[in-house]
């Protein structure tokens, strides 16, 4: 018997790995494959307590590597499938990975990243941004959102099975342990009450009919003989992903029309940095927000644009530099200096950041008003 | 966000300060209010200190955690230690009074309070109960929930449990009050 277990808007207070589960069931995900590891271990929990419920099925694999390549098997059979890990898991999912970019497969993948690098701890950190943006032997031809709030991880959990299924590139959401491990609320909805269609699923192997009778046969491939093969694939599908990007580039400014100085952040710091631009703009500072949203594709036009107008740009991450390469990357030409609050594997709160922007503009670099 | 609360709740496992901590952020979730709370977790399954970072606010709370706490609630001697570091001059901080070694115990808060919550959950209710002393003395030290929110919170909860014995609720409200009594007394 298959329940609908979501009826109508709720408000509601509970960890982010059971909000990303409540998500995958709203999106009607079919499939969940995963492998334990901190801090996203309760994803798999609450969704192997709610999936039998609502007719939908897990398989706990041996390994990341296993609970890859089996999600690529769901989605090869049709199935709305995800994944989730974090860590030395998402190390090993990056095999996987580029798999699904070289096939165009639309895999979905949740990471709750932990500390690094290794083992490190099981608690928090945005050091796992370079891995989940630009992991595997391929040119990064995915999608990261990276979420902030656990609304966030309610919509773009649910997004991310659209974005996948759309554009065919494997898409990822990028949170971490601290949003898999506290609590706070948010809204959960039926996406159709919201006009959210999901984008329908099927098989892309072992359709029916016969192949080159009574339909066209399906060729997938991950392995080439010639080089000027290879090469024309990964154009055709580069091409594709700046065609696409557009339609993908998600982010979030605000103050940002007079700002002198820009506080840039992604997911679960930028609510830090938002505080301290509130702070900062009471004291009188023009200070503005900016946070990337979707990390692939990064909306780096949209940055330029602001960061060329401003005095001084700081980044804010909990990792040493992670984000300000993404940041170097996509404003290169633009000649407004760049300072960094950088925190590998610990949290930030408004006051540090606040601190350190007054820390810079006392020293007399930058001759802002 | 000048009425956002801060709380730092730890103790040894078993202790309970998560569930009191999950008590209250759920209790202010219920009253309409922004609430979050996360608990600390490492790789140790048991035996460590247990710490559960709380706040409370009217609009939306941004960082996870927090340098300094308003309350700072520390259960062992192990905890005290742990949570010196969320204490400044405007945090209240409140431990317990069977923690005999009192050398740790921070010297810059606005107030340092020993409750006897420990001994009072032994002798005249039950251990079991400890935890909702504690709850009794944050909603009194802080304000950061009603009386009846926390009673409505722990119906919640444990209203299964009430339901096949009453005497239970008994308890319940009446660890909840002498928590409250406890730091009445001292502020």
């Amino acid at each position: 018997m298959i329940k609908n277990l979501l009826q109508g808007e709720k408000k509601v207070f509970m960890t982010g790995n059971e909000v990303i589960a409540w998500a995958a069931i709203a999106a009607k995900a079919d499939i969940m494959y995963g492998y334990p590891i901190t801090p996203q271990n309760e994803i798999m929990h609450y969704w192997t307590r709610m999936a039998p419920k609502a007719g939908k099925k897990f398989l706990q694999t041996e390994d990341e590597l296993s609970a890859g390549f089996t999600t690529i098997g769901g989605v090869l059979a049709g199935k709305r499938a995800f994944t989730g890990t974090a860590g030395p898991g998402n190390t090993l999912m990056q095999e996987p990975v580029s798999m699904a970019e070289m096939m165009r497969l639309p895999m979905v993948i949740v990471i709750q990243q932990r500390g690094g690098p290794s083992t490190a701890t099981v608690i928090y950190s945005q050091q796992e941004t370079n891995l989940t943006c630009y992991g595997g032997n391929g040119e990064g031809l995915r999608v990261v959102y990276s979420t902030a709030t656990h609304q966030d991880l309610f919509d773009y959990t649910i997004k991310a099975f659209n974005t996948a299924w759309k554009y065919r590139f494997p898409t990822f959401v990028l949170a971490d342990g601290y949003q898999a491990k506290m609590r706070e609320s948010l809204t959960m909805y039926d996406p159709k009450d919201r006009g959210i269609d999901m984008v329908p699923v099927e098989p892309i192997l072992g359709k029916p009919g016969v192949p080159g009778i009574d339909r066209s046969p399906t060729h997938i491939r991950n392995t080439y003989n010639t080089e000027e093969e290879l090469y024309d694939v990964i154009m055709s599908i580069a091409q594709d992903y700046e065609k696409f990007a557009p339609e993908i580039i998600e982010y979030d400014e605000q103050n940002i029309n007079d700002a002198e100085i820009i506080i840039i952040s992604h997911g679960v710091v930028s609510r830090a940095a938002y505080g301290a631009m509130l702070e900062l703009r009471e004291q009188g500072y023009k200070v503005g927000y900016f946070r990337p949203i979707t990390l692939r594709p990064f909306p780096a036009k949209q940055l330029f644009n602001r960061a060329r107008q401003a005095k001084m740009l700081i980044v804010v991450e909990s990792a040493l530099g992670q984000l300000a390469k993404l940041v170097k990357d996509a404003i290169y030409g633009c000649a407004t200096p760049i300072e960094n609050l950088s925190k590998p594997g610990v949290g930030i709160i408004s006051e540090e950041i606040v601190e350190r922007v007054k820390t810079l503009l006392k020293g007399g670099h930058f001759n802002v008003s | 966000m000048s009425n956002l609360i801060k709380i730092a709740l730890a103790g040894e496992g078993g202790q309970g300060v998560q569930a009191v901590a999950e008590i209250i952020t759920e209790a202010a979730h219920e009253d309409g209010r922004e609430a979050l709370y996360i608990p600390n977790f490492g790789v140790e399954q048991r035996g460590g200190v247990s710490i559960a970072f709380v706040q409370i606010s009217s609009d939306q709370i941004r960082a996870p955690k927090f340098q300094k706490g308003d309350i700072v609630i520390a259960l062992s001697e192990r905890a005290i230690i742990r949570t010196k570091q969320y204490v400044d001059q405007n945090t209240i901080f409140v431990y317990d009074k069977s923690i005999t070694n009192v050398e740790y115990l921070p010297q810059n808060a606005k107030y340092v309070l020993g409750i006897p919550a420990v001994e009072i959950s032994k002798t005249e209710l039950h251990p079991r109960v400890f935890n909702v002393v504690i709850l009794g003395a944050v909603v009194k030290a802080t304000g950061v929930i009603s009386e009846q929110d926390a009673k409505n919170a722990l119906e919640k909860k444990l209203g299964h449990k009430f339901e096949q014995d009453s005497n239970l609720r008994e308890l319940n409200y009446k660890a909840l009050q002498r928590g409250m009594e406890l730091v009445e007394k001292v502020i």
